[in-house]
């Protein structure tokens, strides 16, 4: 294979497989592996190298690896898997007697040797020679797990600390190149993304071939109407509304072209920044796939109960909703930035035109008949309502008044009786 | 789910649950790490020990600037490096495939040992890296940083192993599904 006949190295058609390419080096291979059936065919062996060093499985690990860690970490003290020899142990048995004052004096003297050895020549343990015994610092510091009490910082444990510290870079850059990544998996993230939006509204003369020109300019620019209504009602001015999603980098012609339909009776544009928000949703929606990944580890290597497997698949399932669903908002607001929306509103110029002919005498006699008839049983509709909405306290205060009224009554007729 | 940066953040503050939650996510792929990579089975447990041992106490130096898992791997792959270094010098034995095959069916067994034998004749550096891809799943630039090689070089090791143990694989008469 060579560059004449193929675009892409090979080793860049098996970063490809492997997801560490940028976004548009991804694409172009992709393109190439659909006509190339050499590389589709290389990129078919890789996959069956992977396939095959699945099947080189190793035996669960060692109940007893839980146990002793867990030993480990409440003591603070590593158990030992098998016994120590060598210096330490001489050491150890020697200078038992002495407590921890040989070793602090040891280490303290060795602890400013270092030191002064650092101050002279710092990028010592940047050096290749350094590096080599990063593992073996590491070792020396879970080794000290194993001491009763805890040393003072001697040479390892000081370019322990050192290498720490160089690990932390080495984090940081590799955080860096994860951001860097994720730039390069959303190409449009690396600029500032603009979410345009535009209103137009236009007053035209002849309203006929408006919703034909909207048209074939959306068509024109690439792109296309979201909606339309048009509305025609007697005796008021056509109109026609409509939502166009234009190509961003077209906005500016499109709506030039829009504003020839007539006379310009407002025109407002507006840009909204959604950066900060796309590159937040893909973060989230990178975290939300590597949980789901690591779930998938979970459920693929887990041996326990039934009930706990049926639970990894539920959150499996719950996390694949959430992906899909910031996948979804992810590409509606790439749409958004893409495609800048353009609210059109056309209102056709209003002729006021003379009414028709008044009704005639019969029509408005019949009319009046109609209404009075109405008004009528609208009359004795009312009343029953107000009867029977009445009738139940008229009836109350009646029972409760009609006793000492007519006592009342009665009194009155025996006093006007002997005057008469 | 909490993810994995945010146990051992967690762990950072004191949370025991979070070390436990952490060492059975990852118990398994640490023990097939150095199970891979050493004939001792005990040795490699004591290892894979370690590395939790050391991933604990160094809770408090952890910064949150990179994946766990390359963080995790890296302890590992330097406590590795630290024990090959020292059986070297005891002895000229420290090879990196086990001898011992995992108790699994017929098949998959034969399997096993063919792809294990395959990866055996790879050279050094580039089996190292090969392993850490497929088996760690490590990303390019995550392995160029534990190696500490160039990026560049981490791709045309993988690239030379993986087309080695292709050729390796369809070339043994007991391989199974090899392609050409």
């Amino acid at each position: 294979m060579n560059s004449s006949t193929h675009p892409y190295e090979q080793e860049e058609v098996m970063a490809y497989l492997d997801g560490e390419l940028s976004a548009d080096r991804a694409s172009g291979v992709a393109a190439h592996l659909r006509e190339c059936a050499e590389c589709a065919e290389l990129v078919q062996q890789m996959r069956g190298v992977s396939v095959q060093l699945t099947n080189w499985s190793v035996e669960p690990a060692p109940a007893a690896l839980a146990n002793r860690l867990e030993a480990a970490r409440k003591d603070r003290a590593l158990p030992k898997v098998k016994p120590r020899g060598g210096i330490a142990a001489w050491l150890d048995g020697r200078f038992a007697p002495l407590g921890g004052r040989w070793a602090w004096g040891v280490g303290s003297a060795v602890a400013v040797a270092v030191l002064l050895l650092v101050i002279g020549s710092p990028n010592l343990l940047r050096t290749r020679k350094a590096r080599e015994v990063t593992g073996l610092n590491t070792l020396a510091e879970s080794k000290q797990l194993m001491a009763p009490a805890t040393p003072p910082p001697d040479r390892a444990s000081q370019m322990a600390a050192e290498l720490y510290r160089e690990r932390a870079q080495i984090s940081e850059s590799l955080e860096i190149q994860n951001s860097r990544s994720a730039a390069i998996m959303i190409p449009q993230a690396t600029g500032p993304m603009i979410a345009r939006t535009a209103s137009v509204s236009l007053i035209v003369k002849d309203f006929g071939p408006v919703e034909a020109t909207v048209k074939a300019i959306a068509q024109r620019h690439s792109g296309y109407i979201a909606s339309l209504n048009t509305a025609s009602p007697q005796d008021s001015a056509r109109t026609l509304s409509a939502t166009l999603q234009i190509p961003s980098a077209q906005l500016e012609s499109a709506i030039a072209e829009l504003k020839q339909l007539g006379r310009v009776d407002q025109e407002t544009q507006s840009g909204e920044e959604v950066t900060k928000e796309f590159t937040d949703r893909a973060a989230r929606l990178k975290n939300a796939r590597a949980t789901e990944q690591r779930l998938l580890d979970v459920l693929r290597e887990h041996t326990g109960k039934v009930k706990d497997i049926l639970d990894a698949e539920q959150e499996i399932a719950r996390v694949r909703g959430e992906i899909e669903q910031m996948e979804a908002d992810q590409r509606s607001l790439q749409t958004r930035v893409d495609f800048a929306t353009v609210q059109l509103s056309v209102q056709e110029e209003y002729k006021a035109s003379l009414q028709g002919a008044p009704p005639s005498t019969a029509t408005r006699l019949r009319n009046a008949a109609v209404e009075g008839y109405r008004s009528l049983i609208e009359s004795v509709i009312g009343i029953g309502v107000f009867a029977l909405q009445a009738l139940p306290i008229l009836l109350l205060w009646g029972i409760i008044l009609f006793l000492p009224a007519r006592w009342m009554w009665k009194r009155f007729r025996r006093t006007a009786a002997p005057q008469s | 789910m909490t993810s994995d940066e945010q146990l051992i953040l967690e762990l950072k503050q004191g949370s025991e649950p979070a070390f436990t939650e952490l060492f059975l996510r990852y118990r398994e792929r640490v023990w097939g790490f150095f199970r891979r990579r050493m004939n001792d089975a005990a040795q490699a447990e004591e290892l894979a020990q370690e590395t939790f041992l050391a991933v604990f106490r160094g809770a408090q130096r952890y910064e949150p600037r990179a994946s766990f898992r390359a963080y995790l791997f890296g302890i590992a792959f330097n406590i590795l490096a630290a024990d090959r270094r020292k059986s070297a010098s005891h002895q000229t034995s420290a090879h990196v495939v086990p001898d011992e095959i995992p108790a699994t069916s017929g098949t998959n067994q034969e399997t096993a040992l063919c792809v294990r034998q395959a990866v055996e004749r790879l050279e050094g550096d580039e089996r190292e890296v090969l392993m850490l891809r497929e088996f760690e799943e490590l990303s390019y630039e995550e392995i160029a940083k534990i190696l500490y090689v160039p990026l560049n070089t981490v791709r045309s090791r993988l690239f030379r192993a993986r087309m080695a143990l292709r050729d390796i694989l369809t070339a043994a008469p007991g391989s199974l599904g090899g392609r050409k």
